[in-house]
């Protein structure tokens, strides 16, 4: 009964696998190799390495910090609250810096206003001092007697000219948020409350693996200890939603690859009524195992969600046992070896098929897919080689007497089937179905957005947004980059763009915007100031009035204009620098390069126009890019699809010839055909996801074709054996459909919707049956 | 022994509480909150260290417990100012104009009003308060307590009796405003033109 090369098969296999295992140690010798970061699954839009420089730099801040807002009716309670918090956070080694209250260093405020005098003076005040100098020290007498004017941090003898105060009073608003002079903390008043600002640093970032679950629980805990005092606590962080992204792919990880098991497993002992059977799963944790070993020797880890949308493997993975197994209710007496030799063609096709309709996917510009498709197709290889090699010979005593109720179930199905096609011809189905994808594809609605990648629970975007209406602060993932050969042509070409937004933020249509020509001017600007304070004498007379010493002022305008012209570094290493320093990105490989950001929702379309004849200057808006390589990559996809249909074929044509190949793949052509006209009926929208599910269907639906096309023990044998696959596949991606994360969730259902129809229609691949070409 | 210590106790405890009970913070800020509009004349000082003499302005100001302060500068230039819980308004041509919030400027506005209305407990967060006198002629001295105010003012005292007198403040780089209130009446109550100006 078995062949000396089947005495030998396990054992060979059995060493590879060991060479597997060895090699999965030594990869997770240094603990799991998983990732979590959601950028490295999207595809890169643009090869600028500036433009990435840019952007890591703007992301950086979302990755690593923590914006909290603790609130309560009364200011000193939400202040006492802040600190308590502030303490026991830098107490917990999560953070780098927490920071609660500012500690001013004034000194050395005040030497960088005394120090940039010339550089740091706003565009309207230095059109004021040239084209309007009588008001300008107009303005100064009267800011002498105005006990409103809010304290100067320069004493008036040093700066009898008033430029200090005017720098303090043009630097960009802080929203809504106000510095507590007795505390030094920031606080907003909003909704009956008082909010005291605590930003937090963390050492490292959101994708770390355990850094967002412990800053999320440290929350957590402070949360409940806030409320005790009836403080309540709102946060908003990258952190956070790197958190909660990981519960939920560990959740759903467990839900989709748990519920398959246990779904399969109950199958397979319902169906075969015997213990051993269960042996059946030895492939699948070899798939996972070989999936996994290869996805880190090529990309040096796994990311999660490869690990969720692999758990889907276990379904296609069980297929391969189930091809053999499922003969048992033909062939009596069953036995391992002999099934196998049976069913090996159709088996070793399958393979093919399936590996290439994965491998299909690799060729998508998303890493995502990419790895999914390696870990896929090697899992599959795992699957089929311990299925092929190994299985048998573990099932060889194993004499399988199946329950008679699948086969009785498939038997009334072929019934059903006949008697349906007595009363409506072939060709007349294919006309109704044709009816039914025409309706559903007219009312099918394309959707991408990058949104659905992230399944971003509502109350953490909700406070997301209550924090931004309380602070003012809502910073925007689109950004301007500047480029110039020079400092000089960067602070012009960012005033030039800085003059339209500040349009825009009068018009209402931007919030606002930070550029370095706020907080520096160009080095030809200084010198004008130079030149119009050179005019001033003419008309201090006012202030000689008051009393004012000329010996002083003349002094001071001395000073003024032996004062050196200053670049953006020395501007930004001072402390009115700071907000600035993530937008000078300094020298790049032909010049010079900054940032100019913005808050607050905008149109990217409006923001793109005003960049349109300003060189130099470009709107970076990544998720509106991705957004459109969304869509670009549906039609790639489509065609992939198509490509690897044409490769099946050829595949397929050696053992059917070309009718046969052409029928068996048109089959799950006309299969994802109906489900996509599905999603139109259901209103459900076609997103890039649906896509790459249904084109995973065409090649997992190819293999219930060829069975059905082999009939190897008779129709109704055949079909159960499609039934049953189709059974434990349809369980694993099924339950995909329940995930929180709508690119997940969509792929789930299209693949569960390609998987029914590929049934219903994988009988007409049967050699005797009198149809026409579905694909006609 | 015993009785004559648990005597001696009890006349200690008694002469502290009535040496508290002279005038404490409640008080003057009971005294301060009463009048619901007060009318006046200021003369504001300002002792700039670099100049020989101070900057002298005059002016009158209305001090309203619902409304605000109206602060009118009339010498040597005429400039209306008025805080409201909206912030500070500055009058020009076109009538009021609210003045952009200054985080810092718009904090020590707070003070100012706390000041003038004697909430004690709005100072009081921020500042060590001392009271000495009585209820006819008090002295409060303001000391700041973080390091953030020690930074920008030395100290800050008020006299007053039933009202406000005068207000100086020493900054720590060493100029002084002096505030002098004078010929202060709250008799009087919102004129139209006054109501007008707290309503717009």
């Amino acid at each position: 009964m078995t062949l000396p090369s089947e005495r030998k098969l396990p054992w060979l296999f059995l060493s590879l696998l060991l060479a597997v295992v060895v090699l999965a140690a030594w990869q997770w010798r240094d603990g799991a190799p998983l990732s979590a970061n959601l950028m490295e699954l999207v595809p890169g839009t643009n090869p600028d390495a500036l433009e990435l420089r840019a952007e890591q730099r703007m992301q950086e801040p979302l990755n690593r910090e923590m914006l909290v807002l603790v609130g309560h009716a009364d200011r000193q309670q939400a202040l006492t609250m802040a600190q308590q918090l502030g303490e026991q956070w830098q107490a917990s080694g999560l953070f780098e810096t927490v920071q609660w209250n500012l500690q001013a260093d004034l000194p050395a405020l005040r030497k960088q206003l005394l120090q940039g005098r010339l550089a740091m003076l706003s565009a309207d005040d230095r059109q004021l001092l040239s084209k309007h100098p009588d008001a300008f020290i107009q303005q100064r007498v009267q800011a002498l007697f105005d006990p409103f004017n809010g304290f100067t941090l320069v004493p008036s003898q040093d700066d009898w000219l008033g430029l200090t105060g005017r720098i303090q009073n043009s630097q960009p608003k802080h929203g809504a948020v106000q510095l507590d002079i007795g505390s030094g903390a920031l606080v907003a008043d909003a909704d009956g409350k008082s909010w005291v600002m605590l930003r937090a640093r963390t050492t490292g970032n959101a994708f770390d693996m355990n850094l967002p679950l412990q800053v999320a629980d440290l929350l957590q805990h402070s949360r409940e200890q806030a409320a005790k005092g009836d403080v309540q606590l709102l946060a908003a962080s990258g952190l956070l939603y790197a958190a909660n992204g990981q519960q939920q792919a560990t959740r759903e990880m467990t839900w989709v690859g748990g519920g398959a098991t246990v779904g399969i497993l109950l199958l397979l002992l319902l169906a075969f009524r015997r213990w051993g059977v269960l042996l059946a799963f030895v492939p699948v944790l070899v798939g996972m195992l070989f999936g996994a070993v290869a996805c880190v020797a090529l990309f040096g880890h796994m990311h999660v969600m490869t690990l969720v949308l692999g758990s889907s493997l276990i379904g296609v993975a069980v297929d391969y046992p189930l091809h053999y197994l499922s003969k048992s209710w033909s062939l009596k007496p069953w036995r391992s070896w002999p099934a196998l030799r049976l069913t090996l063609p159709g088996l070793t096709l399958s393979l093919i098929t399936s590996v290439i309709g994965y491998l299909a996917l690799a060729w998508t510009p998303f890493p995502a897919l990419t790895q999914i498709a390696v870990f896929s197709a090697a899992g599959l290889l795992g699957a089929y080689l311990s299925a092929v090699c190994l299985l048998p010979a573990l099932l060889k005593n194993v004499e399988l007497r199946p329950a008679q109720w699948p086969l009785r179930l498939a038997e009334r199905l072929i019934h059903l089937r006949e008697a349906l096609l007595g009363c409506i011809r072939t060709p007349a189905l294919l006309a109704l179905l044709i009816a039914f994808c025409v309706g559903g594809l007219m009312q099918l609605q394309s959707k991408n957005d990058i949104r659905q990648w992230v399944g971003a629970p509502q109350h953490l975007t909700d406070e997301a947004q209550t924090i931004a209406r309380i602070t003012g602060f809502q910073p925007t993932s689109q950004f301007f980059l500047i480029r110039a050969a020079n400092q000089e042509q960067l602070l012009e070409r960012q005033a030039a763009l800085s003059e339209r937004l500040q349009q825009l933020v009068n018009l209402d249509k931007l919030q606002g915007y930070l550029a370095l020509d706020q907080l520096v001017s160009a080095p030809s600007q200084q010198q004008q100031v130079r030149e119009s304070l050179n005019r001033l004498p003419s008309v201090w007379q006012p202030l000689l009035d008051l009393g004012v010493p000329v010996a002083a002022l003349q002094n001071e305008l001395q000073q003024l204009q032996t004062l050196p012209a200053e670049d953006i570094d020395a501007a930004l290493a001072g402390p009115l620098g700071e907000p600035y320093r993530t937008l000078w990105l300094g020298p790049t490989e032909d010049g010079v390069a900054a940032i100019t950001s913005l808050q607050g929702l905008n149109n990217p379309s409006l923001l793109r126009v005003q960049a349109l004849d300003l060189p130099g200057v470009v709107l970076v808006d990544r998720l509106g890019d991705l957004n459109k390589v969304f869509a670009a990559t549906q039609i790639s996809a489509a065609e992939l699809k198509l490509a690897s249909c044409v490769l099946i074929v050829l595949v397929l044509m050696l053992p059917f010839g070309l009718t046969g190949a052409l029928r068996i793949v048109a089959l799950p052509l006309l299969a994802a055909l109906c489900s996509l006209a599905s999603l139109g009926w259901l209103g459900q929208p076609l997103t890039l996801f649906s896509l790459f599910g249904l084109l995973l269907v065409t090649a997992i639906s190819v293999d219930y074709a060829i069975l059905m096309r082999e009939q190897v023990g008779g129709a109704a044998v055949s079909l159960l054996g499609t039934l049953l696959a189709a059974v434990t596949t349809w369980l694993s991606f099924g339950l995909l459909a329940v995930s929180s994360t709508p690119a997940v969730s969509n792929f789930g259902l299209s693949v569960s919707l390609g998987l029914a129809f590929s049934f219903m229609l994988a009988p007409w691949a049967g050699r005797h049956e009198p149809v026409a070409e579905p694909a006609a | 022994m015993n009785v004559l210590f648990k005597s001696l106790g009890a006349l200690t405890l008694l002469a502290v509480s009535s040496w508290a009970n002279a005038f404490d913070l409640q008080q003057l800020s009971e005294q301060l909150a009463k009048p619901d509009v007060i009318h006046g004349q200021f003369t504001q000082e300002k002792h700039l260290r670099a100049l020989p003499q101070p900057l002298i302005s005059k002016g009158s100001f209305v001090l309203a417990k619902n409304h605000g302060l109206l602060w009118l500068l009339k010498t040597p230039l005429q400039q209306d100012y008025r805080i409201t819980a909206n912030g500070i308004a500055r009058r020009d041509a076109n009538g009021w104009q609210l003045l952009p919030n200054k985080s810092a400027g718009a904090e020590q506005n707070r003070l100012f009003l706390a000041v003038l209305q004697g909430d004690s407990s709005g100072l009081q967060r921020d500042f060590e308060l001392a009271l000495s006198g009585t209820a006819q002629q008090w002295q409060l001295t303001l000391t700041p307590r973080s390091m953030l105010l020690k930074q920008v003012f030395q100290q800050i005292n008020i006299d007053g009796g039933a009202l406000v007198q005068t207000i100086e403040l020493l900054e720590t780089q060493g100029d002084s405003t002096l505030l002098r209130m004078q010929d202060s009446t709250a008799e009087q109550p919102l004129s139209e033109a006054e109501q007008h100006d707290f309503a717009e």
